[in-house]
């Protein structure tokens, strides 16, 4: 290798090699966690998003609440006479355990509801309203090995499958739909919903698109005090499932990435005082401060790259496990997360580089001549 | 042979000054003043000149060269390089940074050779050029055309642990080399060599001196070593004493 600033500096990171490697397992594990977590956490939110897109979703009425998990059914009356509004379908959502092993989500509809059009229905029928009647997304009922006639228990009752679908949503490929009555006797919520999804009538002539849907909003706002209209996107970025998930990936990841950012600034801070003498003899060459400074930084962020590859690679393996699982499969996407990944070797530098700071600062100061008396 | 020349601090430093390096009633102390290195050492040094400083250890012999090569900076005193102030002047006198001058005049040979364990010999020799802005093509041709000058052409790909200690002294010697100081610094360039090794550094630090008119100042503690010198300065407590 042709000898430059940077393979000097990896050349100095790659004398200890076995400090370098537990370091890399440190930063990587840091990395892979934060990459798996807000990967599985985003997937989660993009899942939420492609359920409303594909549905033709327009506004979801919930509580002001922030854990808003119960509207009245009676405000369905009171939706569909606001004139922007075209259909208004209640909706149950909840996680019920199938089997010990696992849990999925499963929705009560109404068996005319619009939501049905983004659904493909690939063996039997759609269920009938007030019958002990299922469909369940392909993923699950491969997972669990169900097919159209087979029975399955939800708390306790059984469910007929009547049909397996295919969605382009994780949330429901993975998920089961009961008739929304069945769905709310299980969750005992009789007379009440999850929420109203509403699908809005074309804007008039004149009237953008966006100015229609703030009209619906606030009239739902004006008729229906105490629930609120939430535009589908920030519906699957806000509701308080995702927003909780985000919360618990980033929280524990930052406690990873803070252990990451210890370990290299230990081991920079090792091979700072391991090297005394060299970096004075750096010195006695004519490099100035800004010059150890700056090899000491590049090789804590060419160990942060270095973690931060080999946790991008962990927690997309990660995440491919978990898309693949049945227990996670109808959160998680096994999409590539481009942006995630970017952000977590972008991360990963950044944590190098502050955690070696100081130690890069320290090695700066040292005077030429005690950092040669240096034993 | 040693010198005094003139007042520390003085404004017009170096005008007319018959040295390269000068250094001005210096005093160097550590630990607040309770252990005096240097108390007081005036000397100058001719460009082209081969300067010999001895004397027992604690002499501050080492302390003298760390001044004269601006790797420390007297406690009281100026050391001048060409007439400027090395490391700063406290009149607007012109100066010159230690960095800059490390970087651009001096050059340090080790009695232990420190090179860097992770690089060759070829590589070492680049070293003071990293991160100079000098194409990598330029610094590999100027270290090989060194290393084969003085007679490392088998051993340019040689880590130092492959190396013999003469021949580590030699890829030394190049490393200050290559960035072709006007002085060449070096401090006990000989005590972790045999006698014959020895000899032979000496010649070629000698034939250095000689073919690049490069300033030589070199401490040791071996008097017959000395006399290979141009000039001999010997030190006592902190004093020249000859």
């Amino acid at each position: 290798m042709r000898l430059s600033f940077v393979s000097f500096a990896w050349r100095n990171v790659w004398r200890r090699r076995l400090r370098t490697a537990l370091t890399l397992c440190g930063i990587g594990m840091g990395i892979g966690a934060f990459v798996t977590l807000v990967g599985f956490s985003r997937s989660f939110e993009h899942a939420w998003l492609e359920m409303y897109e594909n549905a033709g979703t327009d506004l979801a009425v919930v509580q002001k609440t922030f854990l808003n998990t119960s509207v009245d059914q009676s405000a369905g009356d009171v939706l569909r006479r606001i004139p922007q509004i075209e259909i208004a379908a209640p909706m149950v959502i909840n996680m019920m355990a199938v089997t010990p092993e696992v849990n999925t989500l499963v929705y009560g509809w109404k068996a005319d509801t619009f939501e049905f059009s983004a659904l493909n229905i690939l063996q039997g029928r759609r269920f009938r309203d007030g019958q002990q009647e299922a469909m369940l997304g392909e993923l699950l009922a491969d997972s669990l090995n169900k097919k159209v006639g087979d029975t399955i228990d939800l708390q306790g009752s059984t469910f007929t499958v009547v049909g397996i679908f295919r969605s382009g949503s994780a949330l429901e490929t993975g998920a089961i739909i009961l008739p929304l009555d069945e769905m709310q006797n299980l969750s005992s919520m009789t007379g009440k919903v999850t929420a109203y999804h509403v699908k809005l009538k074309p804007a008039p002539a004149g009237v953008s698109q966006a100015q229609w849907q703030k009209e619906a909003e606030d009239a739902v706002e004006k008729d229906l005090p105490g629930l609120r209209a939430v535009p589908a996107a920030q519906r699957a970025a806000n509701n308080q499932l995702v927003l909780l998930a985000h919360a618990a990936a980033w929280g524990t990841s930052l406690i990873a990435l803070l252990v990451a950012a210890l370990g290299i600034a230990n081991t920079m801070a090792m091979s700072v005082f391991e090297r005394t003498k060299e970096i004075g003899v750096l010195r006695a060459m004519g490099w100035s401060r800004g010059r150890v400074m700056t090899l000491i930084l590049i090789e804590a962020a060419a160990l942060g790259a270095a973690g931060g590859g080999a946790g991008v690679l962990l927690g997309w393996g990660a995440l491919r496990i978990l898309g693949a699982l049945p227990q996670t499969a109808s959160i998680a996407s096994t999409t590539l997360p481009v942006q995630t990944l970017l952000e977590g070797l972008l991360m990963a530098i950044l944590v190098g580089v502050l955690a070696g700071s100081v130690p890069a600062w320290r090695g700066a100061q040292l005077s030429p001549v005690e950092a040669l008396r240096h034993e | 042979m040693s010198s005094e020349t003139g007042r520390p601090g003085v404004g017009t430093a170096g005008a007319g000054s018959p040295w390269i390096l000068e250094v001005r009633d210096v005093k160097k102390s550590y630990e607040g003043g309770r252990i005096e290195a240097l108390r007081g050492v005036s000397l100058g040094v001719a460009k082209g000149d081969f300067l010999a400083i001895t004397g027992a250890s604690g002499s501050g012999k080492s302390t003298l060269l760390h001044l004269l090569g601006g790797l420390d900076t007297p406690t009281e005193g100026s050391v001048l390089f060409r007439g400027e102030y090395l490391g700063g002047a406290s009149d607007g006198a012109a100066c010159i940074t230690l960095d800059a001058y490390r970087a651009r005049f001096a050059g340090f040979i080790f009695q232990s050779f420190h090179l860097l364990p992770s690089l060759n010999a070829m590589e070492n020799v680049q070293v003071p050029m990293l991160g100079s802005g000098a194409h990598h093509a330029n610094r590999e041709e100027k270290a090989r055309a060194l290393l084969v000058e003085l007679g490392l052409e088998q051993r340019l790909r040689q880590y130092p642990t492959q190396l013999s200690a003469g021949e580590r002294q030699r890829v030394a010697i190049a490393r200050a080399l290559v960035n072709e100081p006007r002085v060449l610094l070096a401090d006990e360039p000989t005590g972790n060599l045999d006698s014959v090794n020895s000899a032979k550094i000496l010649e070629l630090l000698a034939q250095v001196q000689e073919r690049y008119g490069t300033t030589l100042i070199m401490v040791t503690h071996d008097l017959d070593i000395a006399a290979t010198a141009h000039r001999h300065v010997a030190m006592r407590d902190g004093r020249i004493c000859d």
